[in-house]
């Protein structure tokens, strides 16, 4: 037998069947441009700005997103709303999708859920300069893709009740406190504890 | 007119002919992508055309569009001429093979191009010549990939061209005439009259050789993509580069017809009542045979290196081919006695 190997090397037909064999099997190639993968909700493509059912824009242009952004890609400029003095908003927001590393943490920072992420990844432009988005191409990407946001937020547990609102659905964030009118304005120290929760006992003599 | 009508009926058997091969060469490219994409589990080309048929087309388009580079230190002259050294006698050695039986137009009868008596004999010494095409190409392109893969494949080239001599002289023997078409003839008689039955081992030989001939793997050494760039075509670009490309796929396709030829019957049909297809499709589908073989090779076996070749081509194949030459003419004497 071992004769026989050595002459004729069947080792080599082994290998041949085997071969032929593979060629009958399914192909594993995802034909791209005609079909493309199923996209999971949290999937962090791209960037879009969420807006309230009645249509007022979330961002308040806190700059929070621009601080948490690890690749300085973000620029936020806020101004008062004009004839509301205590409420802003952000009058430009800048996000350059071209240095953007889609890590979310700009969405995460985010205290009014207005930052969102789609499940856009097809990026590609002609001109560079189409990729500086400004506030109107971010929002109208929330609009066209809101569902896609919502459910991003949701999945992530970062959605704060306000957006699908009558369904009760999760309520994730933290929120700030509510401001105490008895006290005078002044916010409680911890959420939920009042002046009698933190009394201390008398010192007792032995 | 007789001389006439002899022109006109040889340059259409040459157009038909070397318009097949020709075009046998372009969508071999797209048979070894898609056979070798479908052994890896993959699909090969599926965009241009319905499942990529127009591949080749596009192909040959962006080589016919790309920049003429011709390094400088170059000798201009070879460099020019080593792919077309290269290409024609891969292409001219179809002149001899019997492509169907007798048939016959405008009152002459054909069914090979031309019928030279030493027509087997034509064939190696154009691929011989073949050889100088690659040599040439590697000392020319003034580059040290260039010249190293050109020396290699020359090595391996001349040392396997031995071997597929000698592996033929066994059928030599048997049909006694170096015409191709004799041969095909001796072997008449249907599918256990065929020459791989009576010369198993020169068969065996006949595709190992060939497989090193043509620089394909498991031999592909002189152009082993990962080691030495692209070998002795380093240098070259656009068209250049295409008739290199041809003329390995040329070169294939003539080994593998002349194996179809030589040992499988030419042009005839296995079995009598398979004789409804006219002879040329019975070559064209043997020969696409030992094509397939190719291919099939090329996805199994991993690259033999240089000095094993060499050590296999010189230490194994022509002893054993020397020994098959030995057995055949004692065969054949015992057996006329």
């Amino acid at each position: 037998m071992g004769l026989i190997r050595t002459i004729f090397m069947t080792e080599l037909v082994k290998g041949l069947k085997l071969v032929f064999t593979q060629m009958f099997k399914p192909y594993c190639t995802l034909q791209y441009p005609h079909v493309k993968h199923e996209i999971p909700d949290g999937y962090r493509g791209v960037m879009s700005l969420l807006r309230y059912e009645d249509g007022t824009e979330r961002c308040v242009g806190c700059s929070l997103c621009e601080a948490a952004c690890p690749s300085n890609c973000i620029k936020v400029v806020s101004d008062e709303v004009p004839g509301q003095p205590l409420v802003r908003y952000a009058k430009e927001y800048y996000l350059d999708i071209s240095r953007c590393v889609f890590c979310g943490f700009c969405t995460e920072a985010c205290p009014v859920d207005a930052l969102a992420m789609t499940k856009v990844y097809e990026l590609s432009v002609y001109d560079r300069a189409e990729l500086m988005f400004d506030k109107e191409k971010l929002y109208a990407l929330g609009e066209q893709f809101l569902e896609d946001g919502k459910a991003f937020l949701m999945a992530h547990h970062m959605d704060d009740g306000t957006l699908y609102p009558g369904e009760g659905l999760g309520d994730n964030r933290y929120h700030f406190p509510p401001v105490d009118e008895s006290s005078g304005g002044h916010r409680p120290a911890v959420v939920g504890l009042t002046k009698e929760d933190t009394a201390v006992e008398e010192y007792a003599q032995p | 007119m007789e001389i006439g009508t002899l022109i006109l009926v040889t340059l259409f058997q040459i157009a038909v002919v070397l318009g097949v091969v020709l075009l046998s060469v372009a969508y071999m490219t797209y048979a070894e992508r898609k056979v070798l994409s479908f052994m890896q589990d993959r699909l090969g080309p599926m965009e241009v055309g319905p499942y990529g048929l127009l591949q080749p087309i596009a192909d040959g388009l962006k080589l016919f569009f790309k920049e003429d580079i011709v390094p400088a230190g170059a000798n201009k002259i070879i460099f020019a001429l080593a792919p077309i050294l290269c290409l024609i006698p891969a292409l001219i050695g179809f002149a001899v093979v019997p492509y169907n039986g007798e048939y016959s137009l405008l009152g002459q009868s054909l069914g090979v191009i031309t019928d030279l008596n030493v027509g087997l004999l034509y064939i190696f010494a154009f691929a011989s010549v073949g050889a100088y095409g690659v040599i040439l190409a590697g000392w020319a392109s003034n580059s040290k990939y260039s010249l190293l893969g050109g020396l290699r494949s020359a090595a391996q080239v001349i040392s396997y061209e031995l071997a597929l001599g000698l592996s033929i002289v066994g059928v030599l023997l048997l049909s006694e005439s170096l015409s191709l078409k004799q041969i095909t003839v001796a072997q008449d008689g249907g599918f256990w009259h065929w020459n791989v039955w009576l010369q198993p081992v020169a068969f065996v030989t006949y595709v190992i050789a060939s497989v090193a001939e043509t620089n394909r793997l498991p031999f592909d050494m002189p152009e082993a993509e990962s080691e030495l760039v692209a070998g002795f075509f380093t240098e070259y670009s656009g068209m250049r580069f295409a008739f290199f490309f041809l003329a390995e796929y040329a070169n294939m396709i003539l080994v593998s017809c002349l194996a179809s030829v030589l040992f499988l019957g030419g042009y005839e049909a296995p079995f009598e009542f398979l004789n409804f297809l006219p002879g040329f499709v019975w070559l064209a589908i043997k020969t696409w045979a030992l094509l397939f073989f190719f291919i099939w090779i090329r996805g199994t076996f991993p690259r033999v290196r240089f000095d094993q070749l060499m050590a296999f081509g010189w230490k194994v194949l022509i002893p054993v081919t020397l020994a098959n030459i030995l057995v055949t003419s004692i065969g054949v004497y015992i057996y006329n006695n």
